[in-house]
C-alpha cells in the first residue's frame, strides 16, 4: 500500500520517459492519472486507518506492528563489515497519526499541482519527469520509518526541486534555485552526521543489532548508555539536537534561516510554489515531530522556551515583512513564514492542545496556502504582473475569482468557520496553557492582528475600489453598455476557467468543512499526539 | 433535548440557509430571491416569538434556564489532564429568549425595509445573503453557552459587518471603512481571546457554567490580579464590538454601509453584542474590573455625545449617538446595574433601529443626500417618517412615557447608587458624566429633528460642486443614479419601508415594557432579568483581599432580608446587595435630575435652532477650538493614523529592509566568503601547490640544461676536464700539506 503510493509517480515518470516529447497531452494525462491514483490510495489509507493505534514508538514487544499501520519492513542494505560493525539499513515504511494526515495532504496537493502544471509549455517531458520524482520523494519522506531511508528521500527531493525552479522559474531563477539547494544541503549534512551517531548509539530490541529504525530510536531504553548519543553523553545529545533542529528549521523555514523562501517562491512557477508551500515546508516540522523531538526528549524539554521564541518571531516578523510587500506572491511567501510560526509555537508548547494544533495547522496551511498561490498564479497568468498596486477594483469584473480570493484570504487570517482558525486557536490554547510558553503566546496573538492587516490591505488594493490609473488591465465599454475587463494578451476566460475551478473548489470545500467539523482530521491525530506528548514529557514530570 | 433547544437550533440555522440559497442562486431566482430572505426571517421570527412566549410569558420565572451541548472536538486521553473535549452548546434563559425575539424581529423588519431601500441595486441578491449570514452569526452569539463558540460567532459577525460596510466596495471610503472596522474589532478580539485563554488554562473548559462553577469553588489557581485581567481582557472584546473608547473609531465610518445595515448591525444588534457578552461574563468580573468598565462606559457616553452635537451628516449624528448610548449600557454594567443596562440594550435597539431606518427613508427620499444642512421642511412631505422618527427621538432623549426614559433612568439611578456605595469622590464622575450626556443627547437630537423636519427646504443652498461630488460618490447605487435634484419629488416612502418604522416606533413606548411609565422595575423585563450572583466574591473572601468598601457595608444577611421584604432578588454578595439597595433609593433622584437635564438640552436646542436666540455659527466661531475639537471627533483618527498605523507601516518597512539587507546579507555574505575562500584556495592551489610542483620540475629542467652543456661528446673536452680535476686535486692536496 505505502510502496504503491510512494512509487506511483515514479512509475508515471518512467512511462513518460518512453513517450516522445512532442506528445505533451499524453505526458500530462499520465501524470494526472498517477496523481489521481495516488489520491485513491490515500483515500483507501484514510478509510482503513485505525485511529486508536498511537504510533510514535513500538507497540508491545518492541514490534512496530502493534503501533504503526500499513507497515512494510524488508532488509535493504545489509553489509557485514567484519567484526562488530555491520550496516543494517531497512526498507521500513509505516504510518501513524502524525504521518497519515500528511500523506493525504501530499496526495491532494500533488494532484492539484499537476492540474496547475497544465499551462507549462517549456520542455513538458522533462518537467513532468522531475515533478513526478519530487512527488515520490515527498511521499517517501512521510512514510519512511528508517532514518537512512528518510534521508535518501529527503535528499532526493532536492534535485528535482533545484531544476524545477532553476529551469522553469522566473528571471532570477538560478540564484533562487542555488540558494534553496545549498541552504537545504547545508542542513542535511549535519543530519547525516547525527544519523550516523544515532546508528551507533541505538540497538534494535528485537534483533540486538544497530539500527536506523526511527521507531527503535524513539524509545530511550534502546540507547547504549555510553554511546556517542547515549543518555550519558549529555553534551553530544544537546549538540545533536541543535544541529538536527537547524536542519529541519531551514526547511520550515524558521527565522533567521528563512530568506531562501521568498526568493524561491517569487521565482518558482505556480505549481512548484504550491508544492513548496503546501508540502515541503511541512517536512521541516514533520521531521521535528518524528525525529528531532522524540529522539531527544530531555533536550526538547529544555529548549521549549527557545523554540517558542523563534515561533513568535516567525509569526510577528513574517507578518510585518508581509505588510511591506508590493509583490503579491512575496506577500504570500512571508505569510507562510508567519503561519509556520504558529506550528513552531504549538510544538514548543509541548502539550496535546498545542501539538494537535501544530499538526492541524500543518494540514490547514497546506491547503490554504496552496489556494493562495494558485490564486496569485491566476492573476499572474492574465496580467503578467503581481504588483499589488497595479490593479484595483477587480472584484467588479471577476466576481467568482474575487469570491474565492475572499474565502482564501479570510481562511489565511484565521476567520472562525474556516479551518485555519481551529488550528491557530488550538496552538494558542496549548501555548498559553504551558507555563513555559505563556508569555510567548501573549505576544504572539499580535500575529492575528497583523495577519488581518496585510491580508485585508492587499485585498482592498487589488480587488476593491476602482481601477487604478496605471492598472495592468484595461476596461472597454461593450456593446451592451457595460464595462468589460480586458487583459493585454490574455485570450482565455477572464474569470476563473473550468481547470482553475477544479483546482480551487475542492480546497475551498475542505477549508470550510474542516473549519466547521475538524474531527475527520483531528480524530486521526489525537492518539498519536497524546503518545508523542507522553514520550516528550520527562519521567520526573510525568 | 428540550423542545425549546430544538426550536432554537432551527432559528439559528434558518438565516444560514437563507445565506446559502441566496449566495449561490440569487441570480436564478425571481426578484433576486429577496422573498427567500424575508420569508425565512419571518419564519425565524415566528419561532423566536413562540420561544419568547413560552419562556417569558408562560413560564415567567427569573431563574429559567435550559441548556444542551455536544462534543465538537475530542482530544482523546490527554497526558496530565485526562479525557479532554471541547464542547459546543446552546443555553436558553430569559435573556436569550428576549434577545432571540429582538434580533429576529429587527432583522425581519430590516429585510422587509431593504426590499424597498435596496431595490434596483446590482448586487441586490447578495445583499440579502449577507444579511442572512449576519443574522446567523448574531443568533449564534446569543445562543452560545461557552466562550469558544461565542468567540467564533463574534468574529463571524465581524465578517458580516465587514462585508456589509463594504457593500458599495467601489467607493474607496467604503473599502477603507470596512477594513478599519475589521481591524479595530480584531484589536478587541485579541484581548478577548487572551481572556478566554486565561480562563481555559485554569479549568480546561470553555463552558460558562463550568468556569463559573470552578470559580465559585475557588479553584482559580492564579492570583487575583489575573482574574481582574481576565475580566478586562474579555471586556476588550466588548470595547471593540460595542465601539467603546478607545476603539470607537470604526463605528462612525461604518456608516458607509447601506443604511438598513446601519440600523440592523451598527445600531441595534451587533454593537449591542459587546454589552450582551459583558452581561454573560458579568459574574466573573472583579470589583476592580467593574470600576474600569464603568469609567470607560461613562467616558465613551460623554465623548461621543460631545462629538454628535456638531456633526452634519444625519447618519453620523446617529452613529455617535449609538456610541454614546452603548457607553451608557457599559456604564450600567460597570456600576452593577445589570438589568438596567440590558433593559437599555433592548429599548435602544428598537428606537435606534427606528431612527436609522427613518434616516434611511429620508436619505432615500432626498436621493442620497445625507447632509442635514441641506435638508429641512420634510415634516410636510414625509408625515409617517416624521411621526415615527420623532417618537424614537423622544425615547432616545429619554422623555417620560417612552421606553428610553425608563431604561436610561434605571442606569443613572444605578450610577448614583454606585457612587454612594463606593464612598463618593471620583466615583461621582460617573453619574455626572451620565447626566451631562443625557443633556447633550437631548440637545443634538433636538437639533437633528429641527434641521431635518422643520423650517424650509434648504436643498437649493447646497454648493453646486459639493452636490455634484456627493452625487457621484453614491453613483454605485445604480437605482438612483439619475439627475433629479434633491428637492424634486420628495415623497413618503412605500409601505414596505413604512411598516418597519411604525412597528419599531410602537416598541419605543413605555407600556410595552412596564405598566408604570416612571418605573421600569415594575415591568416584566426587569423582573425577568435579575443580576446574577457573582462568583468572585466567595473567592475573594476566601483569599481575604476583599474590596475596601466592603468593610463599611451592612452584612449580607441584612441586605438580603431587606431585599426579600420587597419580594426582590436576594444576593449572596454583600456588595451587590448594597448596590441594588442604593440604586433603588436613588431612583427618584435620578428621575428628577435626568428630567431636568433633558429639558435643559431640549430648551437649549430650541433656543439655538428654533428661536435662533443664539446663532450656532457665531457661537462656533467664538469657541472655535472646542468646535473644531468636536467636529473632528477629538482627533482620534488623526492620532491613531500618526501613531499606530504609521508606526506599524514604518516598522514593517524597517523589518523588511532588515530582512533583505541584514539577514539575507549575512546569507549572501556567507556565500561570498565561501566563494572567496574557494578562490583563495584555488590561487593557493594554482600558485603555491602547483607552483612548488612546477618549481621542482623547473629546477630539474634548468639544472639539466646547465649540465647538458658539459656533456659535449668530444674526447678533447673530457681530457681537459679530467686534467683540470687532477690538477685541482694536487693543488688542494699540497696546500694542505704546506699548512
Amino acid at each position: 500500500m505505502l510502496s504503491l503510493i510512494v512509487f506511483l509517480p515514479i512509475i508515471a515518470g518512467l512511462i513518460i520517459l518512453a513517450v516522445p516529447s512532442s506528445q505533451k497531452q499524453i505526458i500530462r494525462i499520465v501524470s494526472l492519472l498517477a496523481a489521481l491514483a495516488q489520491g485513491v490510495v490515500a483515500i483507501l489509507i484514510w478509510r482503513a486507518y485505525d485511529p486508536s493505534l498511537p504510533g510514535i514508538t513500538a507497540g508491545p514487544g518492541g514490534s512496530p506492528l502493534g503501533s504503526f499501520q500499513f507497515v512494510e519492513k524488508l532488509p535493504w542494505i545489509g553489509l557485514k563489515l567484519g567484526g562488530m560493525a555491520s550496516l543494517n539499513i531497512e526498507y521500513f515504511l509505516g504510518v501513524d497519526g502524525i504521518s497519515v494526515t500528511m500523506i493525504i495532504l501530499t496526495a491532494l496537493v500533488s494532484a492539484i499541482g499537476v492540474l496547475s502544471s497544465w499551462t507549462i509549455q517549456k520542455q513538458v517531458k522533462g518537467y513532468f519527469i522531475l515533478y513526478n520524482l519530487l512527488a515520490s520523494a515527498m511521499m517517501g519522506c512521510f512514510v519512511a520509518l528508517d532514518f537512512f531511508l528518510f534521508y535518501v528521500f529527503w535528499e532526493l527531493m532536492l534535485l528535482p526541486m533545484y531544476f524545477l525552479i532553476g529551469i522553469w522559474g522566473g528571471p532570477n531563477r538560478e540564484y533562487a534555485a542555488i540558494k534553496f539547494f545549498l541552504y537545504t544541503l547545508f542542513g542535511s549534512v549535519f543530519m547525516l552526521l547525527v544519523m550516523i551517531g544515532l546508528y551507533f548509539s541505538v540497538l534494535d530490541p528485537v534483533t540486538g543489532n544497530h539500527t536506523f529504525s526511527l521507531v527503535a530510536m524513539a524509545n530511550q531504553a534502546n540507547y547504549i548508555q555510553d554511546a556517542i548519543l547515549g543518555p550519558h553523553n549529555v553534551m553530544w545529545r544537546y549538540i545533536a539536537f541543535a544541529v538536527l533542529f537547524i536542519g529541519f528549521a531551514i526547511k520550515v523555514p524558521m527565522f533567521p534561516f528563512h530568506t531562501w523562501l521568498p526568493d524561491a517562491h517569487v521565482e518558482a512557477p505556480t505549481p512548484i510554489s504550491v508544492i513548496l508551500a503546501g508540502v515541503l515546508l511541512k517536512l521541516g516540522t514533520y521531521g521535528m515531530m518524528r525525529i528531532n523531538f522524540p529522539l531527544f526528549p530531555e533536550v526538547f524539554h529544555a529548549s521549549m522556551y527557545i523554540i517558542g521564541i523563534f515561533g513568535a518571531i516567525n509569526i510577528i516578523y513574517g507578518a510585518f515583512c508581509a505588510l511591506a510587500q508590493q509583490d503579491l506572491k512575496k506577500m504570500v511567501a512571508y505569510s507562510s513564514i508567519s503561519h509556520m510560526g504558529y506550528v513552531l509555537l504549538g510544538l514548543a508548547a509541548g502539550n496535546s492542545e498545542g501539538m494537535v494544533g501544530a499538526l492541524y495547522q500543518m494540514f490547514n496551511h497546506g491547503t490554504i496556502t496552496a489556494m493562495l498561490f494558485l490564486l496569485v498564479g491566476v492573476i499572474y497568468d492574465r496580467a503578467h504582473t503581481r504588483q499589488i498596486d497595479k490593479f484595483g477594483g477587480l472584484a467588479s469584473y471577476m466576481p467568482v475569482y474575487a469570491a474565492i480570493v475572499t474565502v482564501a484570504w479570510f481562511a489565511s487570517l484565521g476567520l472562525p468557520g474556516l479551518s485555519g482558525f481551529i488550528s491557530e486557536a488550538l496552538v494558542f490554547v496549548g501555548a498559553f496553557s504551558s507555563i513555559t510558553t505563556r508569555p510567548i503566546a501573549m505576544v504572539s496573538v499580535l500575529g492575528i492582528l497583523f495577519g488581518a492587516a496585510y491580508l485585508l490591505w492587499s485585498l482592498q488594493r487589488v480587488f476593491l475600489g476602482k481601477r487604478k490609473p496605471d492598472a495592468a488591465y484595461d476596461l472597454e465599454v461593450g456593446a451592451d453598455g457595460h464595462e468589460h475587463i480586458h487583459f493585454h494578451d490574455w485570450k482565455g476566460k477572464i474569470d476563473l476557467d473550468a481547470r482553475e475551478l477544479t483546482m480551487l473548489v475542492p480546497l475551498v470545500v475542505i477549508t470550510i468543512f474542516l473549519g466547521i467539523y475538524p474531527m475527520p482530521v483531528l480524530g486521526m491525530i489525537t492518539s498519536s499526539v497524546n503518545k508523542l506528548v507522553e514520550v516528550l514529557t520527562p519521567l520526573a514530570i510525568r | 433535548m428540550h423542545s425549546l433547544i430544538q426550536l432554537s437550533i432551527v432559528v439559528l440555522l434558518l438565516p444560514l440557509l437563507s445565506f446559502v440559497i441566496l449566495i449561490f442562486f440569487n441570480r436564478r431566482l425571481p426578484r433576486r430571491g429577496d422573498f427567500v430572505g424575508v420569508g425565512i426571517l419571518g419564519t425565524a421570527f415566528a419561532i423566536s416569538a413562540y420561544i419568547f412566549w413560552t419562556v417569558i410569558v408562560q413560564t415567567y420565572d427569573p431563574a429559567f434556564r435550559v441548556a444542551w451541548n455536544f462534543t465538537w472536538i475530542d482530544l482523546g486521553n490527554v497526558p496530565g489532564i485526562g479525557p479532554l473535549t471541547i464542547k459546543m452548546g446552546i443555553v436558553i434563559d430569559n435573556l436569550t429568549a428576549i434577545m432571540l425575539a429582538m434580533v429576529t424581529l429587527i432583522s425581519l423588519l430590516v429585510h422587509l425595509y431593504s426590499t424597498g431601500y435596496m431595490a434596483g441595486d446590482k448586487n441586490y441578491g447578495r445583499y440579502f445573503a449577507f444579511l442572512g449570514i449576519f443574522t446567523f452569526s448574531m443568533l449564534g452569539i446569543v445562543l452560545s453557552d461557552n466562550l469558544f463558540s461565542i468567540y467564533i460567532f463574534w468574529e463571524l459577525v465581524g465578517l458580516s459587518s465587514y462585508l456589509l460596510i463594504g457593500f458599495f466596495f467601489e467607493k474607496d471610503s467604503a473599502a477603507d471603512a470596512q477594513k478599519k472596522a475589521f481591524l479595530a474589532n480584531r484589536v478587541g478580539d485579541i484581548g478577548m481571546w487572551l481572556g478566554i485563554l486565561i480562563l481555559y488554562s485554569q479549568f480546561h473548559t470553555f463552558s460558562f457554567a463550568e468556569i463559573y462553577a470552578n470559580l465559585a469553588a475557588g479553584k482559580f489557581a492564579m492570583s487575583n490580579a489575573w482574574l481582574t485581567a481576565a475580566g478586562l481582557l474579555l471586556f476588550m472584546g466588548c470595547v471593540g464590538k460595542s465601539a467603546q473608547f478607545p476603539l470607537h473609531i470604526w463605528l462612525p465610518d461604518a456608516m458607509e454601509g447601506p443604511t438598513p445595515v446601519s440600523a440592523l448591525i451598527h445600531a441595534a444588534t451587533m454593537v449591542a453584542a459587546g454589552v450582551y457578552f459583558v452581561a454573560r461574563i458579568f459574574v466573573l468580573l472583579t470589583p476592580d474590573a467593574l470600576h474600569v468598565i464603568a469609567f470607560i462606559g461613562a467616558f465613551t457616553a460623554f465623548m461621543a455625545a460631545t462629538i454628535a452635537i456638531t456633526q452634519n451628516d444625519i447618519k453620523r449624528v446617529l452613529a455617535y449617538s449609538t456610541v454614546s448610548q452603548l457607553g451608557y449600557m457599559v456604564l450600567g454594567l460597570g456600576v452593577g446595574a445589570y438589568s438596567a443596562a440590558l433593559f437599555h440594550l433592548v429599548t435602544h435597539a428598537f428606537f435606534k433601529a427606528c431612527l436609522f431606518l427613518g434616516s434611511g427613508a429620508i436619505i432615500h427620499a432626498m436621493h442620497h443626500e445625507q447632509d442635514m444642512r441641506w435638508m429641512g421642511g420634510l415634516r410636510k412631505h414625509m408625515p409617517w417618517t416624521f411621526a415615527t422618527f420623532t417618537l424614537a427621538t423622544l425615547a432616545l432623549a429619554g422623555l417620560p412615557l417612552t421606553s428610553g426614559f425608563m431604561s436610561k433612568d434605571a442606569i443613572l439611578a444605578g450610577a448614583i447608587g454606585f457612587a454612594n456605595v463606593e464612598g463618593g469622590g471620583v466615583y461621582y464622575i460617573i453619574p455626572v458624566l451620565g447626566f451631562f450626556s443625557a443633556m447633550l443627547t437631548a440637545f443634538y437630537m433636538g437639533r437633528q429633528i429641527w434641521l431635518v423636519f422643520f423650517g424650509e427646504s434648504r436643498t437649493h443652498l447646497k454648493p453646486a460642486d459639493d452636490h455634484h461630488s456627493a452625487h457621484h460618490a453614491h453613483g454605485a447605487h445604480d437605482a438612483h443614479n439619475d439627475d433629479h435634484h434633491a428637492d424634486h419629488g420628495v415623497h413618503e416612502v412605500s409601505w414596505n419601508m413604512r411598516a418597519p418604522l411604525v412597528i419599531l416606533a410602537a416598541l419605543s413606548v413605555f407600556f410595552v415594557y412596564s405598566p408604570n411609565p416612571l418605573d421600569g422595575a415594575q415591568g416584566w423585563f426587569m423582573k425577568m432579568i435579575k443580576t446574577p450572583a457573582t462568583v468572585v466574591a466567595s473567592y475573594q473572601s476566601a483569599v481575604g483581599s476583599g474590596h475596601s468598601a466592603l468593610k463599611e457595608l451592612p452584612s449580607a444577611e441584612a441586605a438580603g432580608e431587606h431585599a426579600s421584604e420587597k419580594g426582590e432578588h436576594t444576593f449572596a454578595d454583600p456588595r451587590q446587595a448594597e448596590l441594588a439597595h442604593t440604586s433603588h433609593a436613588a431612583h427618584y433622584t435620578a428621575i428628577y435630575i435626568s428630567s431636568i437635564m433633558v429639558i435643559l438640552g431640549i430648551t437649549l436646542a430650541g433656543v439655538v435652532f428654533v428661536f435662533k436666540i443664539i446663532d450656532p455659527d457665531k457661537t462656533a466661531e467664538t469657541i472655535r477650538p472646542l468646535y473644531l475639537f468636536s467636529l473632528n471627533k477629538w482627533y482620534w483618527d488623526e492620532i491613531y493614523q500618526a501613531t499606530f498605523i504609521r508606526g506599524s507601516l514604518l516598522l514593517s518597512k524597517m523589518l523588511y529592509w532588515f530582512d533583505r539587507n541584514i539577514i539575507d546579507g549575512m546569507v549572501n555574505g556567507a556565500a561570498l566568503i565561501v566563494r572567496n575562500v574557494a578562490f583563495a584556495n584555488n590561487s593557493f592551489d594554482k600558485y603555491v601547490v602547483d607552483g612548488l610542483v612546477n618549481f621542482t620540475a623547473f629546477s630539474v629542467n634548468t639544472t639539466g640544461a646547465v649540465l647538458r652543456k658539459l656533456q659535449t661528446g668530444k674526447v678533447q673536452t673530457y681530457v681537459v676536464m679530467l686534467l683540470a680535476v687532477v690538477f685541482g686535486y694536487f693543488v688542494f692536496y699540497f696546500t694542505r700539506l704546506i699548512y
